[in-house]
């Protein structure tokens, strides 16, 4: 299921927010409804951590997260970071890296097997981001946008793209990534769907201006409707990696 | 490039002259250029259907690369090896910039010769454009184009047919385009205003068809004629001139816009009737005298545009030009004509750069300017072709308007109503051929002289090696001797020179820049200074460390030599650029010494006061307080410093501070002290 979130009246929720299989941050410092929205959904299955990154709420934009790990900018603070580290579970690793385009989540989509990252993207970030979240990296556009985070909504189950993509590049990328992909938008339009969606694979929140059509979309590319937490884990995980021995 | 443009040059067909304008409307057709791919619809339909095809087969069975045409792939490990290759990052880059993807022998070939970056600028295919450029200039530029039954490809000024706001949609047949230019034969929608108000000018007309029906034209005086900007505009730095002429321009400026608000107002059933009103009219106050309050025009009017491409004084004569270029439409007989056309504009810049460069050479540069005259207008290539930005008119042109602009001129000069300088703009337009035979030779001409101005500087160049190389040898022998011990010998070198002493002296050595007097200052050597001095030595010449032999030498008494000759000899040099500080006679040296004398003196007498004071502190540092006390001269008890005239004390001990008090008491406890 699909659930519907605003940021004080902001709808790009993916900005605000970062989700993963095995936690989720949530920005510090907005209005405690956004957070009671995620803990609501969530806290009976994973931690919902309030967390900033340099001072910033924009910690979705920021740092790239997957069920294993988590990077984060090198503007991020001791203090933010030590935060960080007590709050989510202890098999997750938590990395700074230094990286000149420092908004990680725009330039980096990952799922907990495949990340696309920007062409440009540092040699030693890649390695990085392939030894911390456990993932094969691909450099890729997604519709001839270098920023492949901003345009793409990942998870182990599906993914989202910008609506703009071709169906020869879908169909590319979805064989590359080894999950089903289409192309669509969130918020009324927007093709911004890394900023507009969050997702695992149990769970989504969209923006509050996400129409029907786009939750209907979501909630199919996502196969949100039977998923259950606990089978993610154990169903999910054997067919993929069965798919990318 | 005169002949490029005259096989171009394309027939031009009014709007109101309806029987060709019918002619060439039979089985219009949008121009393909024109056609933007129809968008990605998502609808839910299709993506649950793709979706359903998505989930048969798990992931779907894309596994190619498009991007560098490659696959499909056979197995897993092939496809993401491929995704890693340097050789698919690369494409992907050069798909962002436009290019084709390269082959993998392409691309190991390159890769062999330079840094793979995906950015680095090529010069590749530039002759054969892809059809999205023509896309990209045919939907930015200002004119519309459509194709007909013969095959014919015309272009019609966009804004005769839709507002800019008005976003009619290039998909699929373009029929609303259709629709817009079959309109323009019924007459109600013939009947135009052109409205222009600029710099104090204002004229207006209303035409059916091709006649003007109304027309008014107005001036007033509120441009500063010396600095050339309205007066409105001057005053908006700040403070405002008080000036009879200012305050005068203002008055006009008020009256003028009240003036063709009048205008206006008094042709408002005129302009409910127009099916277009073009108006130029840039910055505020030229559109508050069009918009202003109570006047019969909106700007959210749809009939209501702005001019494409930029205009003359607002005169009568004038917007019937502009009112005609308007009308006017462009007919290219065949597609291929068209797009020769096109690109040719959308390259014009290269080209303008090549017509200046042939221009130059009439000018004789040595010639000195006369301003009395005015100066001969440089015919400037007009800003390239872009959509209008705003209501701003001027800054965008289509490439087509010269040309028709000329036309237009032509007529005029050949009635004999054209200025001089109009005519002047002529025949730099329309001679560019008959120029360009002797302009070449202009060119050869230039050519040589460069060649001349180059090589005079190298020559200069050289001869200054020849000097620095050939240095005599007995220019060296005295510098030898500087560096040496003997006096005598370059005494004995300079009585016995042969030739011109003073050029020696001041010889340069090539590695440092050091003359002889250099070479002796640095050595130190006072009485060597002196000699050479005398003997001619220039004591302005700087060394490459820009240094003077004064300021390079390091010792006291060579300095004190340097002086002693400004004394002797104040006429010989000019010593402002010596850094010499200033002559020093024997007598002044005399009182220097003396001084010093005096200060040694005084230093020691102050040494030996320093040591008693040191002596009595000490003395009475070691006295017990009860001697303290008897003391004829009491001091601090505490540190033996002087006491203030008021001294801080407990018990008949005194001090000079209060700390030292405080330390004294801490010491000794109270019941003691008593």
């Amino acid at each position: 299921m699909a659930v519907r979130v605003q940021f004080e009246n902001n709808n790009e929720v993916g900005v605000f927010s970062k989700l993963t299989n095995s936690y989720c941050l949530v920005a510090i410092g907005g209005s405690e409804n956004f957070y009671s929205v995620f803990e609501a959904e969530l806290s009976d299955t994973i931690p919902v951590v309030h967390a900033s990154v340099a001072g910033c709420r924009i910690i979705g934009r920021m740092t790239v997260a997957n069920k294993n790990g988590l990077l984060l900018p090198s503007s991020t603070t001791d203090t933010e970071l030590q935060h960080i580290r007590n709050s989510l579970p202890d098999n997750v690793k938590v990395q700074r890296v230094e990286e000149r385009l420092s908004a990680l989540g725009n330039v980096i989509a990952c799922n907990d097997y495949v990340a696309l990252v920007h062409p440009d993207l540092d040699k030693d970030t890649e390695e990085i981001l392939a030894d911390t979240l456990n993932v094969e990296v691909f450099r890729q556009t997604v519709a001839g946008n270098v920023l492949v985070g901003s345009y793409t909504a990942l998870s182990n189950r599906g993914g989202l793209l910008h609506p703009k993509t071709t169906i020869q590049d879908q169909d590319e990328l979805s064989s590359l990534l080894q999950v089903p992909l289409v192309a669509g938008t969130v918020n009324r339009g927007s093709d911004v769907v890394g900023a507009g969606l969050v997702v695992n694979d149990w769970s989504a929140f969209c923006g509050m201006d996400t129409t029907s059509t786009e939750i209907s979309v979501i909630e199919s590319v996502f196969k949100l409707n039977d998923a259950k937490p606990s089978a993610i884990t154990s169903t999910m995980r054997a067919s993929l990696i069965d798919s990318m021995s | 490039m005169s002949s490029k443009t005259d096989s171009i040059k394309p027939k031009t067909v009014r709007v109101f002259d309806l029987d060709d304008y019918e002619k060439l409307l039979k089985g219009i057709q949008i121009a393909s250029c024109m056609i933007t791919e129809s968008h990605q619809i998502v609808d839910e339909q299709s993506v649950l259907k793709r979706l359903n095809a998505l989930t048969i087969n798990g992931a779907s069975d894309g596994n190619c690369c498009s991007c560098c045409g490659v696959g499909p792939f056979e197995t897993r490990a092939q496809q993401t090896a491929h995704y890693k290759h340097h050789w698919h990052t690369h494409n992907l880059k050069r798909k962002l910039f436009g290019k084709s993807a390269l082959s993998l022998g392409q691309f190991n070939s390159r890769q062999d010769d330079s840094s793979v970056s995906g950015s680095d600028s090529e010069t590749e295919s530039t002759n054969s454009k892809p059809a999205s450029d023509l896309f990209a200039a045919a939907t930015r530029h200002c004119k519309a184009f459509f194709t007909n039954k013969a095959g014919q490809v015309y272009c019609v000024y966009r804004c005769i047919l839709h507002h800019k706001k008005e976003d009619l949609s290039t998909d699929g047949e373009g029929y609303a385009w259709i629709e817009r230019c079959q309109r323009l034969t019924i007459p109600g929608y013939q009947r135009w205003a052109v409205l222009m108000v600029s710099g104090g000018h204002f004229a207006g007309a209303i035409f059916s068809a091709a006649v003007p029906v109304v027309h008014k034209t107005h001036h007033s005086y509120v441009t500063r004629r010396g600095q050339g900007q309205a007066q409105s505009a001057r005053d908006q730095h700040g403070n405002m001139p008080r000036s009879a002429g200012a305050s005068l321009r203002r008055y006009n400026q008020a009256q003028f816009l009240e003036h063709v608000q009048e205008i206006i107002a008094s042709w408002s059933e005129d302009l409910i009737g127009c099916s277009l009103v073009l108006y130029r009219a840039v910055g505020s106050t030229n559109q508050a005298a069009l918009f202003g309050k109570n006047s019969p025009l909106k700007r959210e009017d749809l009939r209501v545009r702005a001019l494409p491409f930029p205009t003359r004084k607002p005169t009568y004569k004038e917007v019937k030009r502009v009112h005609d270029t308007v009308a006017s439409i462009e007919v290219y007989e065949t597609m291929e004509l068209f797009q020769k056309a096109l690109i040719a504009a959308s390259g014009k810049t290269s080209k303008t750069t090549d017509s200046t460069v042939t221009k130059k050479p009439q000018k004789s540069p040595g010639k000195p300017i006369d301003r009395a005259k005015s100066r001969e207008r440089i015919p400037r290539e007009l800003p390239t072709q872009m959509m209008s930005s705003e209501d701003e008119g001027p800054c965008f042109i289509d490439s087509e308007t010269p040309v028709g602009w000329i036309k237009a001129l032509s007529e005029q000069s050949s009635k004999g109503i054209l200025t001089n300088s109009r005519k002047d703009l002529l025949i730099d337009n329309n001679s560019i051929s008959a120029r360009s035979s002797c302009s070449e030779q202009g060119i050869l001409e230039e050519k040589k002289t460069k060649k001349k101005k180059k090589k005079k500087p190298e020559e200069k160049q050289e001869k200054l090696k020849k000097i620095e190389v050939k240095i005599p040898a007995n220019v060296k022998k005295m510098w030898k001797a500087i560096s040496g011990n003997e006096q005598n010998s370059l005494e004995t070198i300079i009585e016995t020179w042969e030739g011109d002493l003073e050029e020696a002296c001041n010889t340069q050595d090539p590695t440092d820049g050091n003359t002889a007097l250099h070479k002796a200052a640095i050595a130190a050597k006072p009485d060597m200074v002196t000699q050479i001095l005398t003997a001619g030595g220039d004591p302005c010449i700087k060394n490459h460390q820009l240094q003077t032999p004064y300021a390079a030498t390091p010792h006291h008494d060579t300095r004190v030599a340097f002086r002693m000759f400004q004394a002797n000899y104040p006429e010989k040099y000019n010593y402002n650029k010596s850094q010499i500080p200033g002559p020093l006679t024997p007598e002044m040296l005399e009182i220097e010494k003396e001084k010093k004398l005096q200060q040694k003196r005084a230093k020691r007498l102050r040494e030996k006061e320093k040591q008693v004071e040191k002596n009595k502190t000490n003395h009475f540092l070691h006295l017990t307080d009860a001697q303290k006390v008897k003391a004829e001269m009491p001091r601090c008890f505490l540190c033996a410093s002087n006491l203030p005239k008021v001294p801080f004390e407990y018990d008949s001990y005194k001090f000079c501070t209060v700390k030292c008090l405080q330390n004294h008491r801490n010491v000794r406890p109270l019941h003691k002290s008593a």
